[in-house]
């Protein structure tokens, strides 16, 4: 056996136990899934071949169907948009700061919230924020403002915005590192060329910056529409999708359906066409959106 | 080497002194344990997971020593069976947690649950039936030798609550829960507050809304007004729904009540099972053609305006507490928690719903509020009990062959006794006994008078599947919260009812013929019933 061949089959090797655990733990329960979907089935009881109308239900007869894509297309727009500005200019002032010293302490100072669990951030907000006598209540009677206290995540007026709300002002840690570690990678030259040609300020951040850490949104924008898609975590500790379907994405309707209500093949079924949803998103993403090194590639 | 050590010595040292001074003391029960059988050396250790009422070593509410009834209990039962041991487990009273814990038969043998949620399952084989059991002597009770004691003829005796506790059968006809104790709602109210606005316990409902009118009339020296009265929407959805419900569909029922199940009947009369809310759904009852059922929700909504706007406030005890309510429709364990609040600035008294008039409505029935509380502790027995037989064979003959359920039964009689029994539920005053010569704690005694009142005409929540109740829930709170209209809302409920009783009659496949005749035989009685739904249609 050749030292290529050797080579080659040794690489083959250490990869494969990966490789069987990812078809066993994540590829095998999405074909699963996908083939549950057909059958009309719960936990302890048989089961029974429908063929589609899971899918026919959920598309054409289910109540919140409608209701709930509008609700993840709302909150998953709210949150690219905030992801994609706020940190990005706490990044850019960041990576502003004179010294490497204060970078450090302003890189720490944002980095340190990303140690605070999910969960706990989300009970905060709806404890201490969001609650009747919490902060922003208390804030407005302070103010004379008490016809404007509610409970904002009960209200059906409210409870949409108050869930895109929660994590003001966006710009603890992940994003803005990334971001960061964007501009860092920005050649020295090409500031210095800026800085001769007169290039500074705001005219600098949205031609010279902005289009230097496209990658980094890029990734972030993928991150952010799929967590927007299948994530429903935040919105079943704060709302529970109440008040009645207000604040419910399809992810947590598939939830409900699967562990609650023990109808997994429709929650299946739901499953798979939010899979379809950010696979297609994620194709347009890659298509349509160049990082700056596919741009650089294309010119 | 020194040096380090040295250096590293006193910081050793502090670190120590904070653990040990840090480290929680040994309960009494905790040192009374460790003469128990360990469980490998127990030929049966029993799971149980009595929920959280009892827990050993628990302070309910942060109050008191910790709880020791329990423990002392399960002591005795070990004593008297050396080669048994039981085991406390706390589960997640989560559906999602239970179902695949059953699943697996992984269950704890003894669960508390709420058996309107085990009924969902029966057909499953994941529970116990009870009755062989329940039909024949408590051996506990016959061993003391007196024929005159409850449970010496049939354990069956030994309830004191027979409605409610018979009246937990699955609509399979089997039961399948021990109902262990007992409790109720009430409206808690601020006695000094009324005395101050000159107000009496309400008669009726026309005179309920009238004194939370003056309530929220009345304004504080600083300006702030009071919330008359503190509920959540779980309260809206569940015992507001039957009590209005039984209100306004009582006198229909010698017209409507199709099926008297022979167990059932004597102890629930009237009562109206999934089948029959199905059938009668077919017929055009609830839906927006009939007036009683849009009246259950317009009603809802008057109540609303008196209540606390968001419906999804977890702690209203303390709103209540703080004087910042009037009064809150709670269950019957606030007792204790008020009772030991020595900073509480006021009395509280306690009343029960009180019933509609001809003025509430036309179609009222002008008869008390019925019961919509009952058991509390509801223990069932799962199919773990039986995992030392064949899990292919059928369930009657598992529970024939299993030696292990025995022991598991013998344990439920056990804390039935009323010795027993008095040790575990009036270690404190949260729940009420529900066995005959087990006296109920001075605190608790203005529930006895309501859990002595005829049961409600049928518990909505828990009668369709788990689906159901989740969009009415989720559907009223957005009509009690004007993100709806109520017809918009019955547009919703329709859907849903129909959804529910299309499972239900797939699922169980119920004699729908039957139905029909008995329809037919009643429909002389309900020529003189007024304002019925004529509109028929089929599911």
């Amino acid at each position: 056996m050749s030292i290529r061949l050797k080579s080659t089959v040794s690489c083959y090797a250490i990869v494969l136990p990966s490789l069987v655990l990812l078809t066993i733990f994540v590829y095998f329960p999405v074909f699963w899934a996908f083939f549950n979907s057909l059958f009309e089935f719960e936990i302890g009881a048989a089961s029974r071949f429908v063929g589609l109308a899971n899918y026919s239900e959920y598309l054409t007869q289910d109540p919140t169907t409608l209701l709930s894509l509008t609700n993840m297309l709302v909150l998953t727009l709210l949150a690219v948009t905030m992801r994609l500005t706020f940190p990005l200019v706490v990044a850019r002032l960041i990576y502003a700061l004179p010294q490497e010293r204060w970078r450090y302490i302003y890189r720490i100072v944002f980095l340190v919230p990303i140690v605070v669990p999910g969960v706990a951030v989300q009970l905060i907000w709806a404890g201490m924020i969001y609650s009747d006598f919490g902060l922003l209540n208390e804030l407005l009677r302070g103010l004379g403002l008490s016809h404007w206290a509610r409970g904002w995540l009960a209200d059906p007026q409210t409870a949409l915005v108050s869930i895109a709300l929660v994590g003001f002002p966006f710009v603890g840690g992940f994003e803005v590192l990334i971001y960061y570690a964007g501009f860092s990678a920005i050649p020295e030259s090409v500031n210095e060329a800026a800085a001769l040609d007169g290039c500074t300020g705001l005219q600098k951040f949205f031609r010279i910056d902005i289009p230097m850490v496209l990658s980094q949104l890029k990734l972030i924008l993928i991150l952010t529409l799929i967590a927007g898609v299948q994530g429903f975590e935040n919105i079943f500790i704060l709302t529970r999708g109440g008040p009645g379907f207000e604040t419910t994405v399809p992810g947590l309707w598939m939830y409900f359906n699967a562990f609650s209500f023990q109808r997994m093949g429709y929650a299946c079924a739901i499953g798979v066409l939010l899979f379809v949803i950010i696979f297609g998103l994620t194709l347009l993403n890659m298509k349509y959106f160049k990082s700056s090194e596919e741009l650089q590639g294309v010119r | 080497m020194l040096t380090h050590l040295r250096k590293y010595l006193p910081l050793g040292a502090f670190l120590l002194l904070s653990a040990w001074l840090l480290w929680p003391p040994a309960e009494e029960g905790q040192r009374a344990d460790a003469s128990a059988p360990r469980p490998d050396e127990a030929e049966y250790v029993i799971k149980f997971s009595p929920g959280w009422a009892y827990l050993p070593d628990t302070h309910p509410y942060g109050i008191g020593k910790p709880l020791q009834g329990l423990k002392k209990v399960i002591r005795a039962f070990e004593e008297r069976f050396p080669d048994t041991r039981i085991e406390l487990l706390t589960v997640p009273s989560v559906r999602e947690y239970l179902v695949t814990q059953l699943g697996s038969g992984q269950a704890p043998d003894i669960l508390n649950v709420n058996v309107e949620n085990v009924w969902m399952d029966v057909q499953k084989g994941w529970y116990v039936p009870l009755d062989p059991f329940l039909e024949r002597p408590n051996p506990f009770v016959v061993e003391q030798g007196d024929p005159a004691r409850p449970g010496y003829q049939q354990w069956w005796d030994m309830f004191r609550y027979q409605a409610i506790s018979r009246g937990k059968a699955a609509p399979d006809g089997y039961n399948y829960c021990l109902t262990f104790d007992m409790i109720e709602t009430g409206i808690y109210y601020n006695k000094t507050l009324f005395a101050r606005l000159g107000l009496e316990v309400p008669r009726d409902w026309e005179e309920f809304i009238a004194i939370m009118q003056k309530i929220r009339e009345d304004r504080r020296p600083d300006g702030s007004g009071t919330v008359p009265l503190l509920v959540n929407i779980g309260a809206f959805n569940d015992w507001t729904t039957d009590l209005f419900f039984d209100q306004l569909y009582y006198d229909l029922l010698p017209g409507i009540d199709l099926l008297q199940d022979p167990t059932r009947e004597p102890y629930l009369q009237g009562y109206l099972d999934w089948d029959e809310l199905a059938f009668l759904r077919r017929k055009g009852f609830f839906s927006r053609q009939d007036p009683r059922y849009c009246q259950v929700w317009e009603k809802m909504s008057q109540l609303k305006q008196y209540t606390n706007e968001n419906l999804m406030t977890d702690d209203l005890v303390r709103e209540f507490v703080t004087g910042r309510g009037a009064m809150i429709w709670t269950v019957s364990s606030l007792s204790y928690r008020l009772q030991a609040d020595r900073d509480l600035g006021f009395d509280w008294g306690v009343f029960y719903m009180p019933h509609f008039t001809r003025q509430t409505s036309p179609y009222a029935s002008e008869r008390p509020m019925c019961v919509i509380g009952g058991a509390a502790t509801q223990l069932e027995i799962t199919n773990s009990a039986v995992g030392d037989t064949d899990p292919a064979l059928p369930m009657q003959e598992r529970m024939a062959r299993s030696e292990r359920l025995k022991r598991v039964v013998s344990f439920l009689q056990f804390i039935c006794l009323p010795e027993q029994n008095a040790r575990i539920v009036n270690e404190y005053p949260g729940l009420l006994p529900n066995i005959v010569g087990v006296e109920t704690l001075p605190i608790l005694k203005p529930f006895e008078e309501i859990l002595s009142r005829r049961y409600t005409t049928t518990k909505w929540i828990f009668t369709f599947d788990l689906r159901f109740s989740e969009i009415q829930q989720r559907m009223l709170e957005l009509y009690l919260t004007d993100g709806i209209d109520l017809d918009g809302f019955l547009h919703w409920q329709e859907q849903n009812l129909d959804a529910a009783c299309a499972n239900m009659l797939q699922r169980k496949e119920p004699d729908m013929e039957r139905l029909e005749k008995r329809w037919r035989e009643l429909a002389p009685r309900r020529t003189t019933m007024r304002d019925l739904p004529t509109e028929g249609r089929q599911l």
